[in-house]
């Protein structure tokens, strides 16, 4: 296998076909991600630079990916003010941050 | 004639209404003068001026118009709105707009960010460290707390989350008996609810129904835990082995005998707290008879326990957690019959506030752990004035168990307001040399030390101890509070001395101030009120970049 080169925007897709271009470094502030990118893996995610997901739409995929720059933008700052959340998303996206490990 | 007057009536009301009106439109261009300044004002007032010649005469109040938006028909009054295009706006149009007016303004504004002080000041006391943004699943979390009414079901969630968030909808008094519902699902083994206060008596025996195969129930301050519910809970839930209640308070004696003989050999752990009605020694003799698996109990706060609990439980040849907080005085012969019965099995031992007026104070408790018990990891010895800094070493020295992981001997020390320095040759409770014994014992493997109020401990030996040549590799938490000695200098030792530290306490130490805390650590209880109450370290020390240098791997040239 040739080594994989890696680049700097990697894909997000949601099971109902939503694709979602993210910084690697942002993308990687979640586990999972982080973990099925690396290329020490060897995973087909690593090399292809996009993840799959078949059990998080796109509704909360976009607001995962909402996260990620949140939490990056915010790495070094103090007292950060919590992300605004839609009630009725609630659920989805806690099962979704457990899965990614976020 | 009437109708003259009724004329007359109505020209002066409009004349009235243009005149405030003038004045308003007046008033308005003042006031838009103002925010503008003087420069550039006249040329934008002839343009407008201008732009006005062409336009069409608004109708007058009282004429009727159509509405620029629905079209419709209506009166124009003197506070009909303006379209966007310049006419006039039926009423429920205006409203409307207006309406949309103002949210469109308050989506304009950036949210400005701001906490309550008070609630910064208790998360940053309950160590939660606010660098950087909080994870997703705790922002889930907490805005599902906030709309704990909306939710109908939970579906497949993880049980390690149902229990965060039981833990979540508890602390914000969300938990009632609608929410507990939620919580329970027939195929779990364990029920935790952190804050039952809320909950009816038919509640519990409903988390008995939904889920009968439960093996461990967590309930704290049941009040309405009554004897129905024990009975139901004797009758349904054969598998439980598990039981925390607090505060069961509406439960009759004869009920708890009636649990222990029914679960029998099969109750693993018993922990009750704050019982003082009912709960009395015979329960506990019933509770030894029947259940000789019994591996962990924790009695606190129960009121009418006394000695002969003490003697009962030194007949549990199978603990290994024992946790005691009794309200009664127990002479210490029956303590130390207790710890020698049952020592050498215990993992964790907890005593609190054990004392004995009768009796001269000695050194008989420590004694004897250290005799008995070989296998601890979490010791408790608190609240207590009768053991001495003797005692101490003596049960550090040499003590055949393996290091501890967990120690609190808070407030072991001598209260006497008449000598408020204590007895100088004579040490109460753990001092100098007991505490370097107790860091030499157990200092590789410690993970929390509680020493508050053991204030006999002096400052050359806190130097000595924490130097920055000696680690701490596992420590993550230390209390110093009312430690007076401590000041800067220890403190700046302990970060040096303990990698892994997290959590420094010294509430009430007035030696600390100015400290310099290095990243990832937070120092609660600086003195002066101008401070804050803690400090979270933001500056990367010297000795903190030779640890990231070794856990990334990379090998830097030094000079031998």
């Amino acid at each position: 296998m040739s080594s994989p080169t890696t680049t700097e925007y990697v894909t997000l897709v949601s099971y109902d076909g939503y694709e979602f271009k993210v910084l690697r470094s942002a993308a990687c502030l979640a586990g999972t991600i982080k973990r099925s990118l690396d290329p020490s893996s060897g995973f087909r995610e690593g090399a292809e630079n996009r993840v799959s997901f078949t059990n998080i739409n796109g509704v909360t995929l976009e607001k995962v990916c909402e996260y990620l720059y949140y939490n990056q933008k915010h790495a070094e700052s103090k007292d950060v003010p919590d992300m605004e959340i839609p009630p009725e998303l609630c659920l989805e996206l806690l099962i979704a941050a457990d899965y990614l490990d976020v | 004639m009437a109708a003259e007057r009724s004329r007359k009536r109505k020209r002066n009301q409009e004349e009235s209404i243009a005149r405030i009106k003038k004045g308003k439109e007046a008033k308005k261009k003042a006031a838009r003068k103002k925010k503008r300044g003087p420069d550039d004002d006249e040329d934008d007032d002839d343009y407008d001026d201008m732009m006005d010649m062409y336009r069409k005469a608004k109708p007058l109040p009282g004429q009727l118009e159509n509405c620029e938006l629905c079209e419709k028909r209506f009166t124009v009054t003197p506070y009909s709105k303006a379209g966007p295009d310049g006419g006039l706006l039926c009423t429920p149009c205006g409203k409307s707009q207006t309406k949309d007016a103002k949210a469109a303004e308050k989506a304009l504004k950036p949210v400005v960010p701001r906490k309550a002080r008070r609630k910064l000041e208790s998360n940053r006391l309950d160590g939660i460290t606010t660098r950087g943004a909080k994870p997703l699943q705790q922002l889930c979390i907490e805005k599902l707390a906030n709309h704990s009414e909306d939710i109908d079901d939970f579906g497949e969630m993880p049980e390690a989350i149902m229990n965060r968030l039981s833990e979540i909808f508890s602390k914000k008094r969300a938990m009632n008996s609608t929410t507990m519902k939620l919580f329970l699902r027939p195929d779990m083994d364990t029920v935790a609810i952190h804050e039952a206060a809320y909950l009816e008596t038919e509640d519990f025996n409903q988390i008995i129904a939904v889920v009968p195969e439960i093996k461990k129930l967590s309930l704290r301050n049941c009040c309405q835990f009554k004897d129905g519910n024990m009975e139901y809970l004797i009758e349904k839930a054969q598998q439980l082995n598990e039981i925390q209640l607090l505060g069961a308070n509406l439960v009759s004696n004869d009920n708890w005998i009636n649990l222990f003989s029914a679960r029998g050999k099969n109750l693993k752990a018993l922990k009750l707290e704050w019982l003082d009605a009912a709960f009395n020694d015979e329960a506990v003799q019933a509770l030894i008879e029947f259940c000789p698996n019994l591996s962990r109990l924790k009695l606190e706060r129960c009121k009418q326990l006394g000695v002969d609990s003490i003697r009962a439980i030194a007949r549990a040849e199978n603990l290994e957690h024992l946790t005691l907080r009794l309200c009664k005085e127990i002479p210490r012969n029956d303590l130390v019959e207790l710890i020698l019965a049952v020592g050498a099995n215990l993992q964790t031992l907890c005593l609190e506030n054990f004392m004995d007026s009768k009796e001269e104070p000695d050194d008989d408790v420590l004694i004897a752990i250290r005799d008995t018990c070989t296998h601890l990891s979490k010791f408790r010895f608190t609240e207590n004035h009768e053991c001495t800094d003797a005692g101490f070493v003596n049960l550090f020295t040499n003590w055949p168990n393996y290091p501890l992981r967990y120690i609190d001997v808070n407030s072991t020390r001598d209260m006497d307001n008449a000598n408020p320095e204590g007895p100088e040759d004579f040490p109460v409770g753990l001092a100098d040399v007991g505490f370097r014994a107790m860091m030499a014992h157990s200092g590789s493997r410690l993970e929390y030390l509680d020493i508050a109020s053991c204030r006999h401990i002096a400052h050359e030996t806190f130097t000595e101890v924490f130097d920055g040549e000696k680690q701490y590799p596992q420590l993550r938490e230390i209390n110093l509070s009312f430690c007076p000695v401590v000041d800067t200098q220890v403190v700046a030792g302990i970060f040096r001395s303990c990698p892994q530290i997290k959590k420094v306490v010294t509430f009430g130490c007035f030696g600390v101030s100015d400290v310099v805390v290095p990243k990832g650590i937070v120092l609660i209880g600086a003195p002066k009120a101008q401070d804050a109450i803690e400090q979270f370290g933001d500056t990367i020390f010297d000795f903190q970049t030779d640890m990231m240098r070794r856990e990334n791997g990379i090998v830097v040239p030094t000079m031998a």
